[in-house]
């Protein structure tokens, strides 16, 4: 029998018992715990505090409708009624077959999974615009009034493309102050010099673009009814705009609500849904040298190896059974193909087909022989 | 007043429909995943967002189950059994592309991912905006491990011993996970008790 008397907050909080009495309100344990209080009122503020702890570890669970269980509890009956022991080696093989293929698909939609990010905890939450973002900065403006894109040189080093009808702002002690922020409404290109410690985060609308020392593009006209940005070097994190004032890095870093978009990637936030989707460029471009390009000449190479070089040419990941497909070899001379070209010839040479999922490519084949 | 710790080996509803699993009983079987079923999907959900995934992963669980019938006496914790099974397969599915940075690899370094729901305490307990924002930042500064833990502990109710073998560390690493996540909120909620 324990001694409740003798537990400090921390034993109360890890206690089974009082565990139960926090999260399931069984009447049993309120009449036990009520009573114990009465006995020993001294303890009450610690019981409080523990409580508190428990109700603030409180997590957001996913309900099962009864009707999935029934249809799940349904599956699992059907497949142990078909797998009648003399054939049971069969099924099973059958069965991890089909799971391998399954496993290829469930990767990528994991990951879409994270990118497709909902910022809709909020609802009616306000939408940003230059001019609200803008108000209480006192900031140096540029305005592209013209018909073709304007340069513009930041004092960090960094060089702006700005494209017509949009405007750009920064403050004016963008080169002293801890992070350097610049305020778009519209379009425009970004070569951003490297500075460590110094994020270099673009504010669109509602989307924040923060840069990891890198070339990019942001397009988010306020009329528009999505925001889009292009990496074309380098690498970029992109995550909506947090109201708190101190949107710190500390924030925004490891927290789900960031998108890291990488080269030939192009991310889309729709604004009324509130999501952010990455999608791989139409005509995506070398992040290699050229030389990379002249070595894709192949004859009867491994698979695995053709796959790696145009991944790694393009920075695309291309995810495809490897055992499955460990005996397949490619002959083809793939040099000054364009990307999709590219993979086209790889696919046919091993009677493949792919698909392109959340910036991803996806080999669907049979094994070789 | 007595009382019964709640989980300690199988419950009696347990024992019994692992009894009558031994005895070929599809029902028995049916039961014991209707039972578990929302708690090992919420389990699963922690690794992969990817609801055919978790689905699969569990029609597989019980399908080993079924298949073992006959052994099924040795399971000592059918809960633990259970969520162990889930999270192997889902990990073994999930890494399954990604044999090249070693299956190793994964035992530590997978996903976890957890929301807490502070809305409740928010409303239920009138705490004020400045004080959410705070419990809010302290959980998100928990790390994934942490999260791990206290979902074991305060959801799926496993004791100590159990939790450091589902996440392969050792007993007194589970206990320093919960003691530093807990000692965090005692700070955050310790003011809020003496200025009252």
């Amino acid at each position: 029998m324990k001694d409740f008397r003798l537990f400090d907050i921390t034993d109360f909080v890890l206690d089974e018992d009082f565990i139960r009495w926090v999260y399931e309100k069984k009447e049993e344990d309120e009449i036990f715990w009520n009573n114990w209080l009465r006995q020993h009122p001294g303890k009450h503020l610690v019981i409080a505090e523990a409580r508190r702890i428990l109700e603030s570890l409180k997590t957001a669970e996913f309900a099962i409708p009864d009707h999935v269980v029934s249809q799940e509890v349904d599956r699992l009956l059907q497949t142990i009624r078909d797998q009648h022991e003399p054939a049971q080696l069969t099924a099973r093989r059958r069965h991890t077959w089909r799971y391998a293929a399954a496993a290829a698909i469930a990767i990528l939609l994991t990951v879409a999974s994270v990118k497709y990010i909902s910022f809709g905890g909020k609802t009616g939450s306000t939408r940003m615009s230059y001019a609200s973002l803008t108000a209480d900065r006192r900031l140096i403006e540029n305005v592209n009034t013209s018909n073709t894109p304007v340069h513009l040189s930041l004092p960090d080093g960094s060089s702006i493309e700005l494209a017509p009808g949009s405007r750009i702002g920064y403050v004016r002690n963008f080169d002293s102050s801890g992070s350097r922020d610049v305020y778009l409404s519209g379009e425009a290109f970004f070569d951003v010099a490297r500075i460590p410690n110094r994020p270099f985060r673009v504010f669109a609308n509602d989307i924040v673009t923060k840069v990891l020392g890198t070339s990019f593009s942001v397009r988010s006209f306020e009329a528009d009814t999505t925001i889009q940005v292009i990496v074309r070097t380098g690498k970029v994190s992109v995550s909506a705009y947090n109201e708190n004032p101190d949107h710190t890095p500390a924030d925004a870093s490891g927290s789900p609500d960031e998108v890291i978009l990488a080269p030939n990637q192009r991310l889309v936030y729709e604004k009324t849904a509130q999501k952010f989707q990455k999608v791989l460029l139409e005509n995506p471009v070398m992040t290699l040298s050229a030389e990379a390009d002249r070595n894709m000449v192949y004859d009867e190479a491994p698979l695995e190896k053709v796959f790696s070089a145009i991944a790694k040419a393009y920075d695309i990941t291309i995810v495809y059974d490897t055992e499955l497909l460990q005996h397949c070899t490619v002959t083809a001379d793939l040099r000054h193909e364009p990307f999709y070209r590219k993979l086209d010839l790889v696919c046919r040479a091993i009677g493949a087909s792919y698909e392109v999922i959340d910036a991803q490519v996806v080999i669907q084949a049979g094994a070789c022989d | 007043m007595n009382y019964q710790p709640m989980k300690e080996g199988l419950t009696h509803l347990e024992a019994s429909s692992l009894q009558q699993l031994q005895q070929n009983s599809e029902q028995a079987l049916a039961m014991l995943m209707r039972h578990y079923y929302a708690d090992l999907y919420n389990y699963a959900a922690r690794f992969a967002r990817d609801e055919p995934l978790i689905k699969d992963c569990i029609q597989e669980v019980f399908i080993s189950l079924w298949q073992r019938r006959e052994t099924a006496g040795s399971i000592f914790s059918l809960r633990y059994y259970l969520l162990r099974a889930v999270k192997n397969k889902v990990l073994k599915a999930l890494y399954y592309n990604d044999r090249k940075t070693g299956l190793a690899n994964f035992r530590d370094d997978y996903d976890f991912f957890h929301e807490f729901s502070i809305e409740r305490i928010i409303i239920e307990r009138q705490i004020s905006e400045e004080k959410a924002e705070k419990l809010k930042r302290t959980l998100a500064l928990l790390t994934k491990r942490q999260k791990e833990v206290i979902y074991l502990k305060f959801y799926q109710h496993l004791d100590h011993g159990q939790i450091a073998e589902l996440m392969s560390v050792s007993r007194q690493s589970v206990y320093n996970l919960l003691h530093e996540a807990i000692q965090k909120l005692r700070n955050l909620w310790h003011t809020e008790f003496i200025t009252r």
